[in-house]
């Protein structure tokens, strides 16, 4: 189980989400849909295009970042907003590898529901944390 | 008068603020903010706790200053004004702000509501087919890394060498459009990947074009206004807003990542982790220096590409060339910068964070047809109740390191914004009050809605009565553009 609501008041000229999920891919998958969501609305965009990503990092909080940074750089890369994202999050020894396939298309706003153009993702307020049986992260992206 | 601060905040004079040092453990100099009482009631939390945190970074000069539209940012309070012995001092991405350069330019025209009224929906839809906005657009100029880098290191004179623009352009914009000292060895094969499509492309948030009337009742100094070129008697003027884009922003994330491993080794602790900063003369700052100066330049060549598409629109529909419609710049300025200026204090880094320059008269910096007036200052309101174009005076290069506010500042959330009216209806709101709006996201133009601003008219009067800035014309929206 996992779910995000966007915040009121973290960010007065940005867009802040938090994420929550019962595992820590529970979690992964909270925070990339909503940051999905701040793009584009996912289920007006189709998938053309796909982009498989790794990443190994000593830090939850840090996989977390660098993942949703690729969702940023991928966007503008590309050109591309995002419909879905299969991910795995493995923890061995001391890291943690991330396995990601990030599906969508082009942007075009004829046929796409666009949000905000997302520049990046902060650490401002950022964390991820465990409280009892549940994760949580909390995101501020500039737009 | 109740503040959103526990701290000590002392009347200087009725448009300026002091918080003292004593306030803050570690602050090396007060903290001063330019507001009416009114005003400074309204500012958040973050206001005062930010600007008291920049005050206490290593070598920063005289005060740690922030504008009437000041308003929480990253590290540094958006409006925010702060300057750094070149020698002892740090330079921060902090208090430049994640899109570098992003900055305001103005266009005039001789054309006059009138004449576009009858073809402003034909003129906004050609503007806006012509300059891409929003999520993933990208521009008509195809680019390969070799000419990026002519883009990074040339800015708005790479564009005018490809023929996007006039030479005389240049005078009027600040730094003439091109930035020395840019070096794109230091900017990451990230940042390149993000921004190489990008050129001409307006993004989204608070960035927008705007085609804007300028009515002669509006027109305070209308000396200074014809030195500029603005006529009033309800002339047409084209306003662009947007910087860098993701290339900027890049160069800023990569940077903050290499300034927190380089602040241990410098021995520099900071108040939150969004001002991690590098000795100015340290190579990691200078590195920082030249990649932040790269992102400037795109961005002046960012606005220079938008301003070309803008001309090629007014041709195509009003059936005249750009020149014959009198589609001069009248100037560029950025308020997301850092530049080394000097000062009674001698060469200072002036970090402009949502701040605008603004010199004033017989500025050695300024083009021979502004040595009388003083700097042209175009600050930006809400897309519902217009902009002003000021002029920088003598009293901002004493008080406020030649700098002054950069629009309205926000007062709500984004969120907040987007709970409270809904894109489609205010974008049918605006249309009956006579401003088209096109938009590329319903949710994108709620976010921006008019009541999530502070009264730019508030915040001008406070710069203007603190005599850093002084009134020349307003100007209202007729055309607004949003990605």
């Amino acid at each position: 189980m996992h779910s995000y609501q966007f915040l009121d008041d973290i960010a007065i000229a940005d867009l802040a989400f938090r994420a929550e999920g019962d595992s820590v891919e529970e979690l992964f998958h909270a925070a990339t849909e909503a940051l999905l969501e701040t793009l584009a609305d996912p289920s007006t965009v189709a998938v053309t295009w796909e982009r498989r990503i790794e990443h190994v990092c000593g830090a939850l909080d840090e996989l977390l970042f660098e993942w949703l940074s690729d969702l940023v750089y991928w966007k503008d890369a590309a050109g591309v907003v995002f419909h879905e994202a299969d991910l795995s999050v493995v923890q061995k020894d001391t890291t943690w590898t991330l396995a990601a396939v990030l599906r969508g298309a082009p942007v075009d706003r004829t046929t796409q529901i666009l949000h905000n153009d997302v520049k990046g993702v902060t650490k401002h307020l950022y964390e991820v944390k465990q409280q009892g049986m549940r994760w949580y992260a909390q995101v501020v992206v500039d737009v | 008068m109740k503040l959103n601060t526990d701290m000590r905040v002392n009347r200087v004079t009725d448009e300026v603020w002091e918080i003292p040092v004593t306030e803050k453990a570690g602050m090396l100099v007060p903290a001063r903010i330019y507001a009416t009482p009114g005003i400074l009631q309204t500012m958040d939390r973050g206001v005062f706790d930010q600007v008291t945190n920049v005050a206490c970074l290593p070598g920063i000069a005289r005060y740690a200053l922030c504008m009437p539209d000041g308003h929480w940012g990253y590290g540094f309070p958006i409006g925010g004004v702060a300057a750094f012995d070149t020698r002892s001092g740090i330079i921060s991405p902090g208090g430049v702000g994640y899109d570098v350069n992003c900055g305001m330019r103005l266009i005039r025209t001789d054309l006059t509501l009138e004449d576009v009224q009858p073809k402003l929906d034909r003129l906004m839809t050609e503007l806006f087919r012509r300059v891409p906005a929003g999520v993933g657009a990208a521009g008509f100029i195809r680019l390969n890394r070799g000419s990026f880098e002519g883009v990074m290191t040339r800015g708005a004179r790479w564009c005018i060498e490809e023929g996007y623009g006039w030479h005389r352009d240049l005078a009027h914009i600040e730094e003439g459009g091109c930035i020395v000292g840019a070096d794109p060895s230091n900017v990451s094969d990230h940042a390149v990947g993000r921004g190489i499509n990008q050129l001409g492309t307006l993004g989204s948030g608070n960035h927008y074009l705007e085609v804007q009337v300028v009515s002669s009742n509006r027109v305070f100094d209308s000396e200074t206004a014809t030195a500029f070129g603005i006529t009033g008697q309800d002339q047409i003027v084209v306003m662009v807003h947007c910087g860098s884009r993701g290339f900027g922003h890049q160069v800023a994330s990569d940077y903050l990542k290499i300034f927190e491993k380089a602040m241990r080794r410098y021995g520099i602790s900071v108040k939150d982790p969004q001002l991690a900063c590098a000795p100015f003369r340290s190579p990691e700052g200078q590195d920082y220096f030249s990649a932040m100066n790269c992102a400037a330049n795109t961005a002046f060549a960012n606005r220079q590409v938008i301003t070309h598409q803008i001309r090629e629109a007014f041709a195509t529909v009003f059936g005249r060339s750009a020149e014959e419609l009198g589609m001069e710049l009248v100037y560029d300025v950025a308020h997301n910068i850092a530049k080394v200026e000097r000062y009674s204090e001698g060469d200072l880094l002036v970090h402009r964070k949502g701040s605008t320059r603004a010199f004033g008269p017989g500025s050695p910096d300024l083009p021979w047809d502004f040595q009388k007036t003083g700097q042209p200052v175009i600050c930006g309101g809400s897309m519902e109740t217009g902009s002003y174009l000021l002029v920088g005076t003598d009293r901002a290069v004493s008080e406020t390191f030649g700098s002054t506010m950069h629009g309205s500042g926000r007062t709500m959330s984004r969120a907040q914004a987007k709970k409270s009216i809904r894109g489609e209806q205010l974008q049918q709101e605006m249309s009956r009050r006579g401003i088209l709006v096109k938009a590329v996201s319903m949710s994108g133009l709620a976010e921006e809605a008019g009541v999530a601003y502070k009264n730019i008219s508030d915040v001008v009067e406070t710069v203007d009565r603190a005599g850093i800035t002084k009134k020349v014309a307003e100007l209202r929206p007729i055309g607004n553009i949003k990605g």
